[in-house]
């Protein structure tokens, strides 16, 4: 075992147990597909959002997937469509508890804003977070926009956050 | 035409948050010797083991390895794991009866278990997600469940203590079964509305706990389910109906898995209304709100309608369908034995072995697993054999 060990007797004030403790990394490497690597490239030079239409149905996917799960059809990069960075609110809740994030190890901070939410254009909800902490000030039905950071890097960060607009 | 089964062993260890005192080999024994003592059989006598837990919410691998031979009595015999998330219990609880009815094994001991404590369930879940798309803003099961609520609260106009109703229910129902980890005989709906809210709506005591612990259920064919006991559980029917939703694409609280696998559940079972062809129900609710809508989903309520079930008393104890008997999801929440244990609960039932939290004349019981990606398993259990 790949075991950085430190033998520990616990402090006496929390319980009285004998404890081996071990903090392990364990990196992967993940292949994220061809439609995937085509929207990150277009968000980082272009600064726009792509989606994938089945070519059966016409349902358009948000974010881009491989296989149209009702047709159980391909799709490929030529199947991939513009959509705009603007959607309506369908769901949304403040994430108010601590836990471990597995992309970093370490504690996710909180709270924050996270909400479902349907491009315009598109077939599909999808998630994401929400620059908005007070769940009074927030409504189902509201507009979201994207927000682009300014420095474009090609991954999903470039997207820190939708925010809620109001329009004309 | 498929072989009888029943179910005629059952142990479980008490659920509580933290088993510091056993390993985990240790705490699957422990299940597994109670099961083989309640139906009288020794090791030897299992032709087959199911096993299952999500070895990720531990930080662990292949646990079936060193925990499915010693500690279930798996040597020298197929041992099979089984990892489905939520459903884990109800994946190993129907793939046990398709091993008997199949006609391949006559007896097969399912163990499910997990050790919550030791490892953390939110950050497991997150990594069984995209890790590119979804992990980033995931905040593991309680986020979607919380915008599941939302949603339907938003659709049907339900108040937060319509919701609280579930886990008063639950929690001192829980209080009647000697093994439920959160046993609450005097919670009111206030000290449910007054708990701090974790992910709006949810509020905390909207929310299972994490447990530990295991179940263990041993299934036997007819033949020898009639010689080993005179009052088996026996299967009436088992749906399963999988779904994906990538990136939270769904609306979560109408469950169309649930739908669908309840038709063809009731239909093979010949329910024709689950409110009285059903004598109990254990239901899987991870959140109070899930109970409410989740039941909609099942048919005993229309859509939005939930509540009535509890306002009208039918869903509580001494009416016409109980729900969760057993405290539920609410009061004991050890994922990967989790939906096993809603077998062994209306398995419980229908032997009439519920003690303080019996259904007094249960001769029909339904138990519920939800789990993976808005999956739905369910199992129809009687008192009968099935005709």
């Amino acid at each position: 075992m790949n075991l950085r060990g430190e033998y520990k007797l616990a402090k006496k004030d929390r319980e009285d147990i004998f404890e081996i403790r071990w903090k392990t990394d364990l990196p992967y490497k993940y292949s994220i597909g061809k439609l995937s690597v085509k929207f990150f490239e277009v968000l980082k030079k272009e600064r726009k959002l792509l989606g994938s239409k089945c070519p059966e149905c016409g349902k358009v996917h948000f974010p881009p997937r491989g296989v149209c799960a009702e047709c159980v059809v391909k799709m490929t990069v030529d199947d991939m469509v513009e959509v705009p960075p603007r959607g309506t609110l369908v769901g949304f809740t403040v994430i108010n508890y601590p836990f471990v994030d597995p992309q970093t190890g370490g504690m996710r901070p909180f709270p924050y804003g996270y909400a479902l939410f349907q491009l315009d254009g598109t077939d599909t909800y999808t998630m994401h977070f929400l620059d908005e902490k007070d769940h009074t000030k927030m409504e189902i039905g509201q507009r979201v926009e994207a927000v682009f950071k300014d420095e474009m890097e090609g991954n999903l960060g470039d997207i820190p956050y939708f925010k809620i607009i109001k329009e004309g | 035409m498929p072989e009888k089964v029943g179910i005629v062993g059952i142990g479980q260890t008490k659920f509580t948050s933290k088993r510091r005192d056993v390993n985990i080999p240790e705490m699957v024994y422990e299940s597994v010797k109670m099961a083989l003592d309640d139906a009288q059989l020794e090791p030897n006598d299992i032709d087959a083991i199911l096993i299952g837990n999500m070895d990720h919410f531990e930080g662990i691998n292949f646990s079936e390895m060193w925990c499915g031979i010693d500690a279930a009595p798996g040597y020298m015999k197929p041992v099979v794991k089984i990892a489905t998330g939520g459903t884990t219990g109800s994946s190993l609880g129907i793939c046990g009866y398709y091993n008997v009815a199949s006609g391949i094994y006559d007896k097969v001991l399912v163990v499910g278990w997990e050790k919550l404590n030791e490892g953390g369930a939110t950050t497991g879940i997150i990594t069984a997600f995209d890790p590119v798309w979804e992990r980033p803003s995931l905040a593991g099961a309680l986020g979607p469940l919380a915008l599941m609520a939302n949603m339907y609260m938003n659709e049907f106009n339900v108040s937060p203590e319509t919701a609280a109703m579930v886990t008063v229910k639950n929690r001192s129902n829980a209080a009647n079964n000697p093994f439920a980890h959160l046993q609450m005989p005097n919670i009111t709906l206030d000290y449910v509305m007054s708990s701090q809210t974790i992910s709006y709506p949810l509020r905390l005591h909207d929310c299972c706990p994490q447990s530990e612990g295991a179940c263990a259920v041993i299934y036997a064919n007819e033949k020898e389910a009639k010689r080993i006991t005179d009052n088996p559980a026996w299967f009436h029917s088992v749906a399963t109906s999988h779904y994906y939703t990538f990136g939270c694409d769904d609306k979560m609280y109408d469950l169309p898995t649930a739908t669908f696998a309840s038709k063809k559940a009731y239909k093979k079972a010949g329910i024709k209304d689950p409110i009285k062809d059903l004598d109990v129900a254990e239901v899987y609710e991870p959140t109070s709100w899930a109970e409410l809508s989740w039941t909609e989903a099942l048919g005993f309520a229309e859509p939005g309608k939930g509540g009535n079930l509890l306002r009208e008393g039918i869903s509580q104890m001494g009416g016409e369908l109980p729900v969760n008997p057993s405290g539920g999801v609410l009061s004991t929440n050890p994922i990967g034995a989790t939906a096993l244990v809603r077998i062994a609960e209306a398995a419980i039932q229908v032997m009439d072995r519920g003690e303080k939290r019996q259904v007094p004349d249960a001769e029909k019981a339904l138990a519920m697993g939800f789990g993976g990606s808005l999956w739905t398993e369910l199992a129809i259990l009687g008192n009968e054999p099935p005709r």
